[in-house]
Parts: structure tokens; sequence; C-alpha cells
């Protein structure tokens, strides 16, 4: 097995030769990757949301108990409940929606991963088109504004639709506007990775949750639940056309896992980060137990049907999945990106005090 | 239509005589002019300003969380020089540098113009940026100034002088560059009849000039890598560094982007640790390296100096070159280009009292209210008086402050810079408004002055200072073709 | 004043600092001036220096022309551990003791200013403020007449007036705390002569070497020093001990020379890293 490409310490003589317009700094590749990453994060929590809020009213009245179950799988999903409760004493709508959407103290509000984007962006303004900069800036803009929370409250809807437009707008710009150089595959892994990610963490919990009570299939309420998983990732459409039948719990899953067409399924994302690994670092695939274990993730789905799927268990199957692709993310950020943190402020010592010159005499 | 009230008031014009007669050089741009309607000409500044905006050239505003960026004022009527004028204001740049260049060397080394007397030692050793550490250095082909931007005006007489070199990191050559993309775009036919040389070849000549500098056993096969050093995107030059790299081909890095390993410099990328053999770094000499100058710099690479030390990475500019920017040191450069040139300058020097000196000091005392008082060791306008429009408060405030520290103060007379042709909206017309001319020199396998310059305009009516910080604006720099144009050897 | 020792010798020096850790430190840049000088007082036989981790040097002369020994580690470790070992014969001054008259004009020659410029302006432990000048100018209340006499009239006030006590200072203490305190070590004491001497307009630099004591008691741990030289137009620079009162003799070998310890620390340096657990220094100079 070859070893893996990190950054090597002396210099290869391969990388000199490497002509300088083409080298990218490692820097600005992981600007880019977190700016992709974060901005497709605001975007699933702006759908998540959305979805929900929604399904709330068409539940009508279910009380506080239901409410409470209707918002922590959410939470969940986003996977920050335990911070959640660390800033509010229940999960009712308002205190939810609020701490997903405007937190500052939340990393993934809606609001703070605009930010990220944005901020990312700002550190490598000059390699991206200025179309893509305007549209997070605005976007930036459009959050941070005075009466961005009036604007919720007049229309929640409104309100997260007008975030996925400046990510769609975003990613239509990317695609026609930067060049398809290495950067461009740093944005696209770091999009593939939060989507894989989030599409098995909506799937994991809805199907947990909703399993038990599999003798209700069929019953309303679960079909407006599983229409707000497949909402959630944007696939109610194209599953209808892909199966024109009703909803059901193990066609869900089978979409969004096994989906080869659907740009949110688990296979379609990982076909996609493959493609990247393939263009990183001038082009010599990234290995290490990492990529293996991503690879033999990767060649499963092109040989398992969701039976063997929910034969060996969904949940521990999604539960996996996302530990791969978690490693694989890291091991390519340390392979390529890693930029370890420069604060001399706290880091950097002299040493030259002790050697006070004290001889004594006579 | 446009130049109908207008007046020279008794200054130097650059376009028009004191007759009210349009200057030869300016015979292309004057005719271009005259047929023009006021709206048509607003128009047109308004077209190019938009396409700044467009362009991105721009600097960001500090402490501005909205990441509001502004264009850096632009006129539209360009700055015409002569060839003739021109050739004198080239070989004066080019006798300075050189002497300059050699002074560095010197001061570095032997001392020879400290042991000679031309100099008192005391006003270099006490030069804030003469720098100890960087004694004995052996620099590539012993060029320290690799790019220098010299500020020029005219006084009364339309005589070129020197008002101060910027040895550190001269910024606006990316200024002088899209100043000129948006003329050509807004006067195609003008540019073309008054027959202007070309500035375009700047970024290659800068970049031939950093190869040129390589480490002399740089371990390429093929060409040495060059980068720009920023200080980053917060930086209010940023635009001007991304620009430039752009137009070299170059990375354009941080400080924390570059590792030195066993004296020498690498960058980090996605293909592991790059060798970098020459650096035009953006950065002051305080913040370069945080082992050896300022230990809370963030900006910086430890270790860099001693990779530049050991001979393995050029820093382009040389450490240590702002000694020549202190305005001590600027009194003698005079006597620098005789002392190493046996020369007589050709362009002269503001006439210069030194604080430090017992008798210009008393000089100095007499008359603050007709001089203007300089800090030896600040650019860019700060920590200045100007005698005749100060305050009296403001010139006891500098006489208290010349007295505490006279070495870091000398004094000059006001020079009434020329003035030029400047279009106010508000007005719908020209009036006249004082300039300068910040031509940048390069010094590669040989000196060569851009054709062109960054012309800076005191956009406000009167004020004589130019300093974009301080409302000032900037115009197009044609130098003009000799009349005749010999044919190629 | 007690009179100069004469006789020549020849020394073995060995100076080892080890610094440990809290936890691996890493991107160490280091300045090293330990190597003896050779002019007409001493000669430096053998030189060597060792490091642990072992890097490669690369040696300069600095502004003052102190040979420097730089190296860097880039690699995280957990401590380093650098020595130097020399052999060095000290000779008795071949000018001769100070003879004549040294008054302050004979400074105004222009040919000299280079020499002693750096040396009489403020440095960064040498800060010459009211309180420097008021204790200089109540000793010499006519001002500086010999630039010799005087130096060491203000080595001698000094000598008496102030007490050595070691661990009540550090390296980084500054002149202005120790002309409060009125105690410290040799390092203070260098830098309070060189704070009278500046005052006045005595060009005087700072000095840092080793001692050679054959009379230390065994028990009695051995240390590098440090002095001072004025600069004597017509002779040159001239070392004052004002930690002994009495002048640098043969039993002294010099390092270094700058305006204050800033300048000549005999090992320098940063690191990345989350600072230092353990300094250990171990100086001993012998007699062969």
């Amino acid at each position: 097995m070859p070893a893996a490409t990190a950054p090597s310490e002396t210099g290869s003589a391969a990388a000199r030769s490497a002509p300088p317009a083409t080298v990218m700094l490692s820097r600005v590749a992981s600007s880019l990757y977190w700016m992709g990453r974060y901005l497709e994060r605001a975007e699933n929590i702006a759908r998540l949301l959305d979805v929900n809020i929604q399904l709330l009213i068409d539940f009508g009245s279910i009380g506080d108990q239901g409410i409470k179950e209707h918002w922590i799988p959410v939470l969940r999903s986003a996977g920050d409940e335990e911070l959640f409760f660390q800033f509010y004493p229940k999960a009712d709508s308002a205190a939810v929606t609020e701490f997903m959407t405007f937190h500052r103290d939340n990393p993934n509000s809606v609001f703070n991963c605009v930010g990220a984007a944005r901020e990312n962006a700002r550190q490598v303004r000059d390699q991206i088109s200025m179309e893509m900069w305007e549209v997070l800036n605005e976007a930036h803009l459009f959050l941070q504004a005075k009466d961005a929370h009036q604007v919720w409250q007049d229309g929640p809807s409104a309100f997260y639709d007008q975030v996925k437009r400046f990510s769609h707008l975003f990613q239509g710009l990317a695609d026609s506007t930067f060049s398809r150089t290495e950067g461009w595959e740093y944005i696209q892994f770091g999009k593939f990775l939060e989507r894989a990610d989030k599409t098995t963490r909506i799937l994991d919990v809805k199907y947990h949750i909703l399993l038990p009570r599999a003798t209700d299939v069929g019953g309303a309420v679960d079909t407006a639940q599983w229409q707000a998983v497949l909402r959630s990732t944007s696939a109610l459409e194209a599953y209808r056309r892909f199966y024109v039948t009703e909803i059901l719990p193990r066609k869900v899953a089978e979409f969004l896992v096994l989906s080869d067409t659907f740009p949110r399924s688990l296979r379609f994302c990982l076909r996609q980060l493959d493609v990247s690994l393939g263009h990183m670092g001038g082009g010599q695939r990234p290995a290490g137990p990492a990529v293996d274990d991503f690879d033999r993730l990767r060649a499963g789905l092109e040989r398992l049907t969701i039976h063997d799927i929910i034969a060996e268990g969904l949940h521990e199957y999604l539960h996996n999945a996302q530990a791969v692709v978690g490693r694989l993310a890291t091991h390519i950020y340390d392979t390529f990106m890693h930029h370890p943190p420069v604060d001399l402020a706290s880091e950097i010592r002299f040493h030259q005090q002790e050697q006070q010159q004290q001889q004594q005499g006579l | 239509m446009l130049f109908h009230e207008y007046a020279t008031e008794g200054f130097f014009d650059e376009m028009f005589t004191a007759d009210g007669e349009v200057r030869p050089q300016y015979r292309a741009v004057a005719d271009g002019l005259r047929g023009m309607e006021s709206a048509e000409f607003q128009h047109k500044q308004e077209a190019v300003e938009l396409a700044f905006m467009r362009g991105g050239v721009t600097f960001t505003v500090y402490n501005d969380t909205r990441g509001t960026e502004r264009i850096f004022p632009f006129d539209c009527v360009p700055r015409v020089i002569s060839a003739e004028e021109w050739d004198t204001v080239e070989r004066g740049l080019i006798q300075r540098i050189t002497a300059l260049n050699l002074f560095l060397h010197d001061i570095y080394h032997d001392q020879k113009i400290l042991k000679d007397r031309i100099i008192p030692p005391a006003h270099v050793l006490s030069a804030r940026h003469f720098r100890r550490e960087f004694m004995h250095f052996q620099v590539p082909r012993d060029i320290y100034v690799h790019i220098c931007g010299t500020d020029l005006i005219r006084d009364r007489d339309g005589r070129y002088l020197v008002l101060e070199d910027n040895l550190r990191c001269p910024s606006g050559a990316s200024y002088m560059l899209e100043n000129r993309a948006a003329i050509k775009r807004a006067f195609p036919e003008m540019l073309r009849q008054a027959g202007v040389r070309p500035v375009d070849d700047y970024a290659q000549s800068l970049l031939r000039a950093m190869q040129f500098v390589a480490p002399p056993g740089y371990r390429g096969d093929d060409h040495p890598t060059v980068v720009l050093l920023t200080p980053g995107v917060f930086n209010s030059a940023y635009f001007e560094h991304a620009f430039l790299a752009r137009q070299m081909g170059i990375p354009i890095v941080e400080g924390r982007d570059l590792v030195v390993r066993d004296f020498a410099v690498f960058m980090r990328t996605t293909r592991g640790l790059v060798p970098v053999d020459v650096i035009y770094r953006r950065i002051d000499d305080d913040f370069l390296d945080p082992s050896v100058f300022r230990a809370d710099s963030l900006l910086g690479v430890p270790g860099l100096v001693n990779a530049a030390r050991a001979g393995n990475v050029t820093l382009a500019n040389s450490i240590g070159t702002g000694v020549a920017d202190d305005k001590l040191i600027y009194y003698h450069v005079p006597r620098m280009i005789k002392y190493y040139l046996g020369e007589d300058p050709i362009l002269d020097s503001v006439d210069t009292y030194l604080a430090s000196e017992p008798k210009d000091r008393a000089y100095i005392i007499e008359n603050l209210d007709k001089l203007v008082v300089k800090s030896a060791n600040e650019a860019g306008g700060y920590g200045m008086l100007m005698g005749p429009w100060a305050s009296a408060r403001e010139i006891e405030d500098f006489r208290a402050q010349i007295l505490a520290n006279p070495r870091n103060f000398i004094a000059q007379p006001p020079i009434s810079l020329s003035r030029h042709p400047t279009w106010v909206p508000e007005n719908g017309a020209f009036a006249g408004r004082h300039i300068d001319l910040r031509p940048y020199v390069l010094y590669g396998e040989k000196i060569t002055v851009n054709p062109g310059g960054l012309t800076r305009v005191a956009l406000r009516p009167g004020s004589l200072v130019v300093n974009s910080s301080q409302g000032g604006g900037s115009k197009d720099t044609w130098v003009l073709r000799p009349a005749r144009e010999e044919p190629a050897a | 004043m007690v009179p100069p020792d004469t006789r020549g010798r020849r020394l073995s020096l060995r100076h080892l600092t080890r610094f440990e850790y809290n936890g691996p430190v890493q991107d160490s840049f280091n300045d090293v001036r330990l190597c003896p000088v050779n002019d007409p007082l001493q000669s430096c036989l053998e030189f060597s220096l060792r490091l642990d981790p072992a890097v490669p040097v690369h040696t300069y002369h600095d502004f003052y022309l102190n040979r420097v020994d730089h190296f860097d580690l880039h690699h995280p470790h957990d401590w380093l551990e650098v020595e130097a070992r020399s052999i060095v014969e000290t000779r008795p001054d071949p000018r001769g003791p100070v003879i004549g008259a040294f008054p302050p004009a004979l400074l105004d020659d222009p040919r000299l200013e280079e020499n002693y410029f750096d040396f009489l302006a403020d440095s960064h432990f040498v800060i010459l403020d009211a309180e420097v000048w008021r204790e200089a100018i109540d000793l010499l209340p006519g001002g500086v007449t010999d630039l010799w006499a005087d130096s060491l009239r203000f080595a001698r006030h000094l000598f008496r007036s102030f007490t050595y006590v070691p661990s009540t200072t550090h390296a980084g203490t500054r002149v202005t705390e120790v002309l409060r305190s009125r105690r410290g070590v040799c390092q203070d004491y260098a830098h309070v002569l060189l704070a009278l001497c500046r005052s006045q307009g005595i060009p005087a630099r700072y000095v840092s070497g080793y001692f050679f004591d054959a009379d230390r008691p065994p028990d009695q741990p051995e240390a590098s020093h440090a002095w001072i030289e004025v600069f004597l137009p017509g002779y040159g620079w001239k070392g004052i001990d004002p930690t002994h009162d009495r002048l640098a003799d043969t039993r002294y070998v010099k390092l270094a020379v700058g305006r204050d310890y800033a300048d000549i620390r005999p090992v320098n340096g940063s690191y990345r890293g989350r600072g230092t657990r353990q300094l250990l220094v171990e100086v001993a100079v012998r007699e062969l």
C-alpha cells in the first residue's frame, strides 16, 4: 500500500517541477472547501426547518409533548441537540427555530454558516469570481440586517426560500464562472461531503423513530412524516417521478441511499467525492486507511440492495457511513489543506530570560 | 466649453502656459476635450468609475464589517509629459537609484561614506529603519532596491524636484496600470493621437527583475519560483497585491503559507512543500520575521531572515532599505551621487533644514510659520506641519516636539505644487488642482523607469495633500514618444 | 581598586544550557553567542558547539562583529541542550595601563564618532531617564572632566552603594528598577554603570563573558559574567568590572559586546510551544 501523500517535510523533487501557476496553496484549498461546505450546510438547515415548520401546521394541535417529539429529531439530525439544551430549557418551536436560524453561539445556525462561508470566501476573494463573492456577501447582509428577524416573522417559508435561493444561485454561478482547476474540486468536495452527511442523518433520525410504528404504515400522519423526509432532502418530486407510487419507508430509504441519479443520495454524493479525490494534489489519488474504508463503502453501494441494508440494520449502516465519510474528510483535510493555526501571541515564547549573567566572585 | 472659465491663477499649470496657451504635449488632449459637452464628459467619468467598481479596483475600508470596498478616486483628464521632460526625469531617477543602492551596500558593509565623513555616522546609525541585524548580508547581484517609487513634484517654474524616495514597499503601480486601461476605453482616439508610450509591460518587467535576483544556486531546473507575500486580505492594499500577482502569474501568499526548513523557504501547497526562491514582499521589515524582528508579528515567517542570510531566498526589496527613506538621508542624497558616481544630481531636491543641526534648528524654530516640518521617519503625509496654514497651537505643539527630539524632524520651504485641469462634477467644468508624480523604477539586469507612473491629485480646492488616505485621487500619466521616432538599430 | 592580574593564562571553558519544555515544542529558532573573541588580549584556541537534538549550524557575524551560531529545530522536541567548549589564552593588555588625561572634548573628533555612537544612546535595558542623570550628576557635580577617571568613580560608587544579591532580579530587569532597589547581579551592575556613563556622555558598552576565580569556594556555582568597556580616544575600549570594582584582566574571557544584554544574549531564541519547565545552566572555567 502506498504511503499517504501528506505534504512532505522537505519538499520533494516532484513538487519542484510543478509550474507555479498551477500550484494551489493549502490555505486556499481549505478556504474553498469550507466555503462550499458551510453554504451547503446553511441550505440544508434552512430546508429542514422550513419543512418541519410546515409539517407542524399540518398536524394541527399536538400538545407540548408532541411538539417536543417533533423537534428533538430535527435537532439531532443537525447534530446539535446537546448544545441546544445549554441555552434553552425545552424544545418548542420558537426555541428550536431561533437556535437553528439565528443563534450566535450555535456554530451551525444558518446565520453562522452563511457568515463562515462568506468569511472563507473573503480570504480567497481574488481567487473566486466577483459574482460568487457578491452572492455570499448579499446572503450575509440579508441575515445580518436589522430587520432579519422581522422578515422571518412575516413568513418563515419565504425567509428560508431566500436562503436556499442564495445557495442555488451561488452554485449556479460557481458552475458557470469558476474555472475547473484543482480549486473546483475542493468546493465540490466540501459540498458533497456535507450533503452525504445531512442526507444520512435526516434519514437515520426519522427511520429510527418511525419504524417501531411500522404497522401504521400508510396512515396519514406517517405519510406526512415520510413526505417531510423527502422534502427535507429536496427529494419529493424526484421520488414521485421515479417510483410513481405511494410513499413507502423502504422506498424512501432506497431512494435516499441508493439512487444513482438523485444528486443528494448517499450513492451519488460518494461518487462525486470519488471524482474529486482523483483530482486533488496534482492527480495522484490519496491513499490510507480512511480512503480504503471509503472505497469499501462505495463499492458496497454499487452492489447492495436496500433489503440487504435493512436486514443488516439501516441505522448501523447509516451510522457507519457517516463515520467513514467523516474520517475521509479528516484525512483529506490533513493531507491537502491542513493549516496549523498560527497564534504566535499565545504560542511563541522566548526562552532567553533564564540566562541571567550572574557570576559572583572575589 | 469645458475650459471656458479655466484659470491658472499664477500657478505652474501642466496644460496651459501663463498666457493661456496649450502646451505642445497637450495638443491632442485639448483637441479631444474641446468639442466635448459637460454632460458627455461626466458620462465618461461615471462609466470609468463604474468599471473600476465592477473590476474590483478598490481598497477595503478598515473596520468595515460590511465589506465595503471603495474605489481610489480617478480623474479622467490625463497628465501628459513630453519626451524631453521624461528624458530628464528618467536619467535623474536612474542616477538616483544607482547612488541609493550603492549607499545601502556601503552602509551595510564597509561604511566608507561614513568613514570618509560625507555623511555623519549619527545620521545613519540613528535612523529608525537602519537594521543592525542586516549587517554584512550578501544580497544577490548586490541589488537592494528592486522596486522604488520616487515622488516628484514641480515647483512654480515647472522644475522637477524629488520630494521623497520610497524604498520599502512602494505601492500604487496597479493603479497606474488600471488607470491606463480605463483611459483606453474612455478616450481611445485621444490616446492614439497623442502618441503615448505603453505602460503595460510593468508586471512582466517586475517579474523579470525578480527572476534576475534569484539566489545564485537556486535549486530549480527551470525558472526560479517567485511569490508575492502579502499581509493578507485585510490589508488596504490587498487589491494591488492580488492584481500584481495575477499579472505576473505568481502565487500570492501570506506568512502562514510559508515555512522555513533548514534555511530554505517553502510554501505549503496541496502537493506538499514547494521551494520558493524569490519573495516580492509587501510586508515591512518589522513584521517579516518574528524570530528576529517583532516577536508579536502574526504576518511574518519565522526563520525567513536567516534563510535570506544563508543565501537561499531573495527578498525584494531587501531588508534595511527603509533607512534611505529617512528624511535626514534624503538630505544627503546629492552628496551620495557626487561621492559614488562623481556626478552632479540631475534632479534637484527640495531645500531641507535638519533640526538635528544646531544652526538649522535655530532657523526652523524661528520660522515655523513659514516652513513645512516633517518627521524624519514617516511617509504618506503623516506627522507633518504645514506652517503657513497651521494654527498657533499646532505650531507650538511642533516646537515642543522638535526641541524634545530634534533628530526626528526636518523642515522645508513650502513648494507650491504644479496644477492640472481636473474634473469638478459639482461645477460641470475643469478646475486647477495640485498634483505630484510617482514613477516606478525597477532594478533588475538594468535599471528601468516605467514610462508613466501614478499622478496623484489633491481633489480638494487649494489642497496640497495628494495622499489617497487624505482626500487624494489619481490620473493616468502619459509619456509621449519622441517627436521623430528613430528607426530601430 | 584592586590591581589587575597580569599573569597570562590558558583557560578551558564549558557552558551547558539545557531547556526542558512543557510538552513538545517546535519551530525553534536560536542564536548563540558563546564563542570567545580573538583580540590582542585573548586568543581562542579551540571552540566546539554540541547540540541535542543535533542540527546544522550556520555562523555569521552580527553588527558588533560578534560571532553568532544560528540553528533551527523544526520537528517537535522535548528538550534542547547547547554545550559550548573552548580553550582560551589570555594575555596582559599590550597597550599597558591607561595613562594620561582623557578630557571629553577628545570625543568631538568626527572620525571617531562611528566607533561610539551606538554606545551613547538609550538602549533596551539602559534607559536614560532623569533618575539616572541625577545619580550621575550627584557624583560629578562639575560634569565629566576625564572619561577614564570619572568612569572609575562611577564604578566605585556602584560597588560601594549597591548590594550583590542573586535572585532579586531576573534576565529582564532594566536599569530603572535596579536603580530603585539598589541590588542585583553582575548583569544589573553592568547596566547601571552603562547608564551612568552614557548619561554623562561617556561611550560605554556591555561585555558578556566569563571570569576565572581561583579562590572560588567549591560549593559556589559558576555562571557567565558581565562587565563593561568605556571608549577612550587614542587608547580604545577598556574594561571595567563594577561587580568587583576592578579592571578586566587576564582572568576575564570575552564572548561578545553590545549596547546591553539584549544584543549579546548567550543563548537566545524563540519557539512554538507551551513554555519551559526547567532550565539548567552549568558553567565551568578551569585553568590548564
